[in-house]
């Protein structure tokens, strides 16, 4: 039976592909050229998509299963499986704060103005506190709102911190790791349950020997 | 501020048209009949009624994203977010003299305000049954063996039922008492996290990719954690299935535990190949009539509307209809009307 398995094009995109191909999936040049979305690559039907939007398929279902990382769900939170931690695409998602400014000062403000491109992790991690947030959404380049004096401080994903470093931040406070996750649409767990099965025995590899 | 159209909708607003609008209609009427077939006798429910219904009655998983607002009295009251809850109510306030087994379905929309998602609407249109008073393993066959007549007569003949039981989920998480923990733990197995599961309950966490397919489930759990009651259970459940013939389109999923805490047995769910999403569900709840004052077991399920007219029409199914004759004047088409023809008039 055909799976259709959502790719995720961005951020993990590199890891994905190795790992796929360390448990035997090659991926056919044509993803790497990612002109064409939609690549059969038996027994799979590949489908590209940005990183955000690999939920979206999978939870509607046009997709049997996908590969996403935490920071991802955390901030769209499909309803979806998640049978499998794929290890892969290691970073932490933190509240971080200028380095001129001591740890956790943001409690002395009145509101804390985050910039961010997860509004919906911001807010429930500062609301959860009892602090009050003004979140600022931005798509891209996060590190520059403090910079700017457009905000406060930040919520992002970091992997080295050197981005971090570079325009003055430090971490503040790790929110949660986050690596990728196999995610599996509830209908087709159930459809079909053995291809879906070997398919999470197969990434498992290793892993679990 | 600026004045807003007349013509602007608010968010979660449906209205259906042509094709869909009787495809909706027939599907009422082919579950109905159905139900009817069964000897289950409609009640027609009211559409909002005091909150503490829903809350108090149905649990907390079910109101999330109730339409409150406050009554004439200052009461706050909830526009219907669970047919389930309303159906013990009248049961028990209304017909505590009927002779039990009752047998009873209802048809309408349910209200729960929710951000937007795959095949979750605000107003979600759904068909239900439930049969109060039996707690035998019977009644748990019954309801299925309805809903898969149901599902055959609009056409459906290839929905699988996934069969569960939450006290198997229950067992699972009988060391663990703190309720953040507890709560946690849940989400984990709804979303089959086994390492996320196995952070809280330990390594003896079960694979649960392990614990979905078919019959040998029960066999491969018998194997590792012995059989208890919710076992032996659905051992019942499935080889009465298979008795009547519907082995193919059982599956089984032990860690399936569905949305709602009213849930003390078996719990199902029926998918068909087309649709992502759920066509219905149900299960068994013999406490919550308790909570309205009468202990009575009791077993249902619900069929969305949205979602199965959703596949017909994927699948190409249309609700024409049917021919009608023309006639010059309204003379013409009372003399038609009564030889019982579908007319158009055009003077």
């Amino acid at each position: 039976m055909t799976l259709t398995l959502a790719l995720p094009t961005g951020r993990i995109f590199e890891e994905t592909s190795e790992l796929l191909l360390s448990r035997g999936v090659k991926l056919p040049p044509a993803v790497r050229a990612g002109r064409r979305l939609r690549i059969e690559a038996d027994p799979f039907t590949l489908v590209l998509a940005k990183d955000r939007d690999v939920p979206t398929y999978v939870e509607h279902g046009v997709a049997d299963a996908g590969i996403v990382g935490v920071d991802v769900l955390s901030e769209s939170r499909p309803d979806v499986f998640e049978p499998l931690d794929l290890g892969i695409g290691a970073c932490r998602m933190v509240v971080a704060r200028p380095s001129s400014r001591p740890a956790g000062f943001y409690r002395d403000l009145s509101v804390v103005r985050v910039a961010t491109k997860y509004p919906a992790v911001t807010t429930r991690f500062f609301h959860g506190r009892g602090i009050p947030v003004e979140v600022i959404p931005l798509a891209g380049s996060v590190e520059l709102a403090p910079v700017l004096g457009l905000a406060d401080c930040i919520v992002d994903l970091v992997q080295t911190g050197a981005t971090l470093a570079a325009n003055g931040l430090e971490v503040d406070e790790v929110l949660f790791e986050s690596t990728a996750r196999l995610i599996v649409n509830r209908a087709s767990f159930r459809l079909k349950t053995e291809a879906l099965r070997g398919l999470v025995r197969r990434l498992e590899g290793e892993r679990e020997a | 501020m600026t004045r807003r159209s007349l013509l602007e909708i608010p968010s979660g607003v449906q209205c259906f048209l042509g094709d869909e609008a009787r495809r909706r209609r027939e599907i009422e009427r082919v579950a109905a009949e159905v139900f009817r077939g069964w000897s289950y006798e409609e009640i027609v429910l009211p559409l909002f009624d005091f909150d503490d219904v829903f809350t108090r009655g149905g649990g907390a998983s079910s109101t999330d994203g109730t339409y409150r607002f406050i009554g004439r009295d200052g009461e706050v009251m909830a526009l219907r977010a669970d047919f389930t809850a309303l159906a013990a109510k009248v049961v028990v306030s209304r017909l505590s003299r009927r002779k039990l087994p009752l047998r009873l379905f209802y048809s309408g929309e349910v209200l729960r305000y929710q951000p937007p998602r795959a095949g979750r609407r605000e107003e979600l249109f759904q068909i239900g049954l439930e049969h109060l008073g039996a707690s035998g393993v019977e009644a748990d066959v019954e309801a299925i063996l309805v809903a898969t007549e149901a599902l055959s007569k609009l056409g459906i003949d290839d929905a699988v039922f996934t069969l569960g039981h939450v006290g198997f989920a229950l067992d699972l998480l009988a060391g663990v008492d703190d309720p953040d923990e507890r709560a946690s733990a849940l989400e984990a197995l709804r979303r089959r996290d086994r390492d996320g599961l196995r952070r809280i309950v330990g390594t003896g966490a079960p694979d649960l990719t392990a614990l979905t397919g078919g019959a040998e489930v029960l066999e491969h759990v018998r194997r590792s954690a012995g059989s208890g009651d919710a076992l032996s259970r659905l051992e019942h459940i499935v080889s009465a299935l298979a008795a009547l013939g519907l082995e193919q389109r059982i599956r089984l999923d032990l860690s399936e535990v569905r949305d709602f805490d009213y849930y003390t047995g078996l719990v199902f769910e029926m998918h068909a190949p087309g649709s992502g999403l759920e066509l219905g569900g149900g299960g068994r709840y013999d406490s919550l009539l308790g909570r309205f004052g009468r202990e009575m077991p009791a077993v249902g399920f619900y069929l969305s509307l949205d979602r199965v007219s959703e596949l017909l029409a994927k699948r190409g199914v249309s609700s024409p209809e049917a021919g009608a004759s023309t006639v010059r004047s309204l003379g013409e088409a009372l003399k038609a009307r009564k030889q019982g023809k579908r007319v158009v008039v055009e003077p």
